[in-house]
């Protein structure tokens, strides 16, 4: 779950473009990007406090429990927004949009939608994150060995260790102040969160694939499945962008 | 074969079909909607004046497809890989038979893999047989995420697959093709999830695992798989034509696979007619990796490397001896009817 947080801003009409800048939270699971940035989003239709968001995906054969994560989590999103008072999505162009638009816009369980399916896709998307989390480590880790930390030094960091401040992340060791590139420890930190790591002050900042903390001897090894998880997602990133650039040419024709 | 600068190249396209998607062959939503995902991967990695139409597309038949593999020399040999899907297609997509007749009319040009499907039972092992016994099958295409009624797709680390590959074994069919391409149906579930590949090919170390389309978008599982397992290999269709529009991604792909799989267990294909080896060959060979990557992950894209996995280790799976190729290709069907001759002209004297 995304876990939107209630918009506080005062209460008015509901701009598209607002509504756009929401959907900008959503990501497509797979790929760990926006889908307002990878373009899936067609239209958002406001009137009054009702909003209506239409998807397409950049193929027809788009996982079913993909194509769900996003229509679900553009909903929640949307409906977060200050002032909405219904929000509902249409997946267009998929072999199950009509289950899709259907069973999201009326809360239903993806189980209920499918019923053959072996469950729900809350397995789908924690395999999904967590490939997100070893991607955006790598973007993490990255910025701290840019900033002067050693392998030795960023094994061991603890969350209590690092602070999100204007000037970057800022990492404390003993009594030195090690400033990062912000982005991507913000970016890293939140996965992280996600999937259930880097909670207290006392756990390890960065961790192994299986979400241990890595010995100093892997760091090497961990540095590169770290690696390969952005490169993996980046090469299927690809893909699905020049599919739906193909698609998109082919519909607009049609 | 390939001219590298004056040096010679011998490519065995690893993945390629002769299909039939004509709508008079289609007979369920299923099949209309693949082959439109299959021309939106054409359109999305093929250079604009090299697009086919889609009626092009939906059948090429076998005299377009000899000219389009060999024409130009871009391929020496190639390798047929079916695909069913027969509850979509009345005569199947993509079969053995079909491919069969094509590869009996150049044999010294064709390998034609089989394919099986746990899912038929008796009935299955049997046709694996005949399979075998017709074709003379070395290897076979499983598609995991195939459709058969109310399965949406089978594991290759099941019991039912465990005895259809014991009954390779006992055949001498020694090569799979798992093909491990994006995600689809069936829903939830992960169809071309790798961890069966892993438990299959620790049972079965007699028999060699090619993952095709390296498990995109999984190559993060299947290089650790890959990397564990030495009858692990991978297939670069897919892979191959993101050189055209996504140079750097097909550079960080390659770093990875050369990190993780090495340069001798990886094999080029064109997935052929998903994309066409006549403009494909040329862009892989000339592709670089950057300077970035290049120190990133320590190696290159060298004319050693692109010989292994454009040809010589398809060759060493499928014993095919490539010079003696050379020698016989010099005068074969293929080489009168294109005018073949000088390409070949050179072999036998540089043969050891």
């Amino acid at each position: 779950m995304s876990g939107s947080q209630p918009d506080r801003s005062p209460a008015g009409p509901v701009e598209s473009d607002a509504v756009r800048d929401r959907l900008d939270r959503v990501t497509d699971p797979e790929l760990d990007r926006s889908i307002v940035e990878l373009d899936y989003v067609d239209r958002v239709t406001v009137d009054d406090g009702r909003v209506e968001v239409a998807l397409t995906l950049p193929t027809a054969w788009c996982s079913p429990a993909f194509a769900w994560m996003m229509a679900e989590d553009a909903r929640e999103e949307v409906a977060a927004l200050s002032g909405v008072t219904e929000a509902t999505v249409e997946l267009r162009e998929h072999m199950h949009a009509r289950e899709v638009t259907h069973g999201v816009n009326s809360d239903s369980e993806f189980g209920e939608a499918f019923p053959d399916a072996d469950g729900g896709v809350a397995e789908v998307r924690a395999t999904l994150d967590d490939k997100a989390r070893l991607s955006r480590q790598h973007a993490a880790v990255g910025a701290c060995l840019d900033a002067g930390l050693r392998p030795e030094q960023v094994v061991v960091l603890r969350r209590g260790d690092l602070e999100l401040t204007d000037e970057g992340a800022v990492f404390s060791l003993d009594g030195l102040h090690v400033v990062a590139d912000r982005e991507p420890v913000e970016r890293y930190l939140a996965k992280a969160r996600a999937t259930g790591h880097v909670i207290d002050a006392d756990d390890r900042l960065f961790l192994t694939p299986e979400g241990e903390p890595i010995p100093v001897g892997r760091f090497d090894v961990v540095r590169k499945r770290t690696r390969l998880a952005g490169v993996n997602m980046g090469g299927q990133g690809a893909v699905c962008d020049a599919l739906n650039d193909a698609r998109r040419a082919k519909l607009d024709r049609s | 074969m390939y001219d590298a600068n004056g040096e010679d190249v011998f490519v065995i396209d690893g993945h390629v079909h002769l299909w039939d998607a004509t709508e008079e062959n289609i007979k369920h939503e299923g099949g209309e909607q693949f082959i439109q995902c299959f021309y939106d991967y054409h359109t999305g990695f093929t250079p604009e004046d090299e697009q086919w139409t889609l009626d092009e597309y939906r059948k090429y038949g076998a005299d377009r497809m000899v000219e389009d593999l060999f024409g130009n020399a871009a391929v020496d040999m190639a390798i047929f890989q079916p695909t069913y899907l027969s509850d979509f297609y009345e005569e199947g997509f993509n079969t053995i038979d079909d491919n069969g007749a094509l590869a009996e009319r150049y044999p010294e040009r064709f390998v034609n893999n089989g394919r099986f499907d746990p899912r038929d039972g008796e009935a299955g092992l049997e046709e694996l047989e005949r399979q075998k016994e017709e074709y003379d099958i070395q290897g076979v295409k499983v598609y995991t995420a195939e459709w058969k009624g109310d399965s949406k797709g089978w594991r290759l680390d099941s019991e039912d697959s465990f005895e259809f590959l014991q009954k390779c074994v006992d055949l001498g069919i020694d090569k799979v093709h798992p093909h491990k391409g994006p995600t689809i149906r069936p829903l939830n579930r992960d169809a071309f999830d790798v961890a069966d590949v892993d438990d299959a090919a620790t049972s079965f170390p007699e028999l060699d695992f090619v993952v095709e389309h390296v498990g995109l978008p999984r190559l993060d599982d299947f290089c650790w798989i890959g990397t564990q397992e030495p009858n692990v290999y991978g297939g670069l269709a897919v892979a191959a034509p993101m050189v055209t529009n996504r140079p750097q991604k097909f550079g960080e792909i390659m770093g990875e696979l050369l990190y993780w799989i090495g340069e001798d267990n990886l094999l080029f294909g064109s997935d052929y007619a998903l994309w066409n080896p006549d403009w494909l060959v040329d862009a892989v060979m000339n592709a670089e990796l950057t300077p970035d990557q290049r120190a990133e992950y320590g190696t290159e894209l060298s004319i050693d490397v692109m010989r292994k996995i454009m040809g010589e280790n398809a060759a060493e799976l499928y014993d095919i001896d490539i010079e003696a190729k050379k020698r016989e290709f010099r005068d074969d069907p293929i080489t009168e009817a294109f005018g073949l001759g000088d390409h070949y002209a050179g072999a036998g004297a540089a043969a050891d």
